[in-house]
C-alpha cells in the first residue's frame, strides 16, 4: 500500500483551532496552503515538556508534517518558519472572528490555496495595524467568493450595469435589482456595490454599507447558529 | 450487568476528571477498589467535605472555606497591588517565587472566543467591584501568553481604561539559565520583540 501519498512534509500551515482531545492530546483544526482545512490530532501536545506545545497557536506560520487517510490525521512535526506574527487587542479579536468564520464555513479536505494566500496578507495587515473594518470586509468577500457564493457587484440581476446614486435591493444568491421587485435581502446604494467591486473602502458610508451587506450575506449562509467571537466583539464595546 | 452497577458508576465518575478517559478510569477504579480501599475511602470523604465547606473567597475568587481567605486577610501584603491570574495553581506557581506581595485576582478560566467561553464565565464583574473598593494602584496582569490569555489581558485591560489604574503584564522571554541555543525559536522571537533598554 502506498502509504506515501498520505504523508505530507513540510507544509505552511495556521492553526485555526485547537481543543483538548484524549487525556493528553489535542485536536488541531489547520488552513493548509495545499490542502485546505485538515484536522489532524496532536498526540500528547497537552503533556508539560511537549515540545510542540507553545508552538500550537494561532496566527502563526507553522510548518507542519502529517499522516493519515481518515478525516482526522496525525501530526507528525511542526516547525516554525516564519517571523513571529504579533496580534493586539482588537486586531486579536478580529483574527479570532476571521478563524471562526473559516471553520463555520470551509468544509474540510479541499484545497483554497488561494484563500490561504489572502489570509495571511490578512493576518499581516491586521499585526500592523491597519484599519480593521476594511480588512475584515476584504476578507468577508474574498472567503464567500472562494467558496464559490457568487457576490456580483459592478452588475445588477440582469446584467446591467451599477449605477452609483440609485438604491438597490441585493438578495443573497441573486444580486442587486430594483428595489419594487422583492421585500428580500437588503438596501444598498449601488456606489457602495462599485466601490467594493473596486476594493476601494475609504468612503465612511461604503464602510457603514458593506458592513451591512456582508453582515446579512454571512448570515445567510452561516444560518441561525450566532458566531461566538462577534458576541465578544459586542461585549467589549458595550 | 446488575451485580457491576456500582463499578460503573465510580468509572463514570471519575471521568468527570479532565482528562481522563474510560480507560484510565477504570484503572484508577481497580486501583481504589483492589489495593487502597482506605485510601478510596478517604477521597470520598474529602471530597464530600471539600464541596460541602468551600466557597470562593470574596476578594480574590479563590477557594476558600472563610468568607476571605487566609492571603487576602493577611496585614503582610501589599494591597495596592493586585496580579490577576487565571488558575489558582497559578497562585501556587507565584507564592512560590517568593518576589510578589501583592494581592491576587483568579478568573478561574480564560476567554476562549471560539469555544463560547466569554466574560461572564471568567468572574470579571467580580474583578470591578474589587477595583471598586479604590485601594489597588497597579494591576499586574499574569495570564497565560497563549492567544486565550492574551485575549484575555486584552479584555481586562479595556475594562480598566477608564478606571485610571497603572496596568502592566508580566514579562517574557528565555527561561531562567536558557541558552540561545537551545530555546524555542517563539520564545527567542518574543524576547527580541521585547528586548529591554540597557541604556540610551
Ligand atoms: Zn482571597
Amino acid at each position: 500500500m502506498a502509504i506515501s501519498q498520505y504523508r505530507q512534509e513540510n507544509q505552511r500551515v495556521y492553526i485555526l483551532h485547537t481543543y483538548p482531545f484524549k487525556e493528553t492530546s489535542l485536536i488541531a483544526e489547520l488552513f493548509t496552503e495545499q490542502f485546505g482545512r485538515v484536522a489532524v490530532v496532536a498526540k500528547g501536545a497537552r503533556r508539560p515538556r511537549s515540545s510542540i506545545r507553545g508552538m500550537l497557536q494561532s496566527f502563526q506560520v507553522l510548518l507542519a508534517n502529517w499522516s493519515g487517510k481518515n478525516e482526522l490525521k496525525s501530526l507528525n512535526g511542526l516547525e516554525w518558519c516564519e517571523k513571529l506574527t504579533v496580534l493586539e487587542g482588537n486586531a486579536l479579536m478580529c483574527g479570532f472572528y476571521l478563524n471562526e468564520l473559516m471553520i463555520r464555513l470551509l468544509p474540510r479536505d479541499e484545497p483554497y490555496t488561494e484563500l490561504f494566500h489572502f489570509y495571511h496578507e490578512t493576518i499581516l495587515a491586521l499585526s500592523v495595524g491597519e484599519e480593521l473594518t476594511i480588512v475584515l470586509r476584504r476578507f468577508e468577500l474574498k472567503l464567500l467568493q472562494a467558496l464559490g457564493y457568487a457576490v456580483t457587484l459592478d452588475q445588477d440581476e440582469d446584467s446591467n450595469p451599477i449605477i452609483p446614486d440609485k438604491i438597490y435591493r441585493y438578495e443573497a444568491e441573486y444580486g442587486a435589482c430594483d428595489l419594487t421587485r422583492t421585500d428580500h435581502g437588503i438596501k444598498i446604494l449601488g456606489k457602495t456595490l462599485l466601490d467594493m467591486s473596486k476594493d476601494f473602502y475609504q468612503d465612511k458610508e461604503t464602510q457603514q454599507q458593506s458592513k451591512q451587506l456582508m453582515r446579512y450575506l454571512l448570515g445567510f449562509y452561516l444560518g441561525d447558529k450566532p458566531l461566538h467571537s462577534k458576541q465578544l466583539f459586542v461585549d467589549l464595546q458595550g | 450487568m446488575k451485580n457491576t452497577e456500582a463499578l460503573e458508576q465510580l468509572v463514570d465518575a471519575l471521568r468527570c476528571l479532565p482528562g481522563i478517559g474510560p480507560k484510565s478510569a477504570l484503572r484508577m477504579a481497580y486501583h481504589l477498589l483492589q489495593h487502597n480501599r482506605k485510601g478510596a475511602a478517604a477521597l470520598s470523604s474529602a471530597i464530600a467535605n471539600a464541596i460541602e465547606v468551600l466557597g470562593h473567597c470574596s476578594l480574590c475568587n479563590n477557594f476558600s472555606e472563610e468568607p476571605i481567605c487566609s492571603l487576602c486577610a493577611s496585614n503582610d501584603r501589599d494591597a495596592s497591588l493586585l496580579c490577576v491570574i487565571e488558575m489558582p495553581t497559578d497562585l501556587i506557581m507565584l507564592e512560590q517565587t517568593r518576589s510578589y506581595d501583592g494581592m491576587y485576582f483568579i478568573l478561574m478560566g480564560k476567554l476562549s472566543p471560539l469555544d463560547g467561553i466569554g466574560p461572564k464565565d471568567i468572574h470579571l464583574d467580580r474583578l470591578l467591584k474589587r477595583l471598586d473598593t479604590g485601594l489597588i494602584k497597579e494591576v499586574i496582569l499574569a495570564n497565560n501568553f497563549t492567544v486565550g490569555g492574551d485575549a484575555t489581558a486584552h479584555y481586562v485591560s479595556e475594562l480598566l481604561k477608564s478606571r485610571g489604574i497603572k496596568l502592566s503584564r508580566i514579562a517574557r522571554g528565555l527561561p531562567m539559565g536558557g541558552e540561545i541555543e537551545y530555546v524555542d525559536s517563539g520564545t527567542l522571537a518574543q524576547a527580541m520583540i521585547e528586548r529591554k533598554t540597557i541604556n540610551h
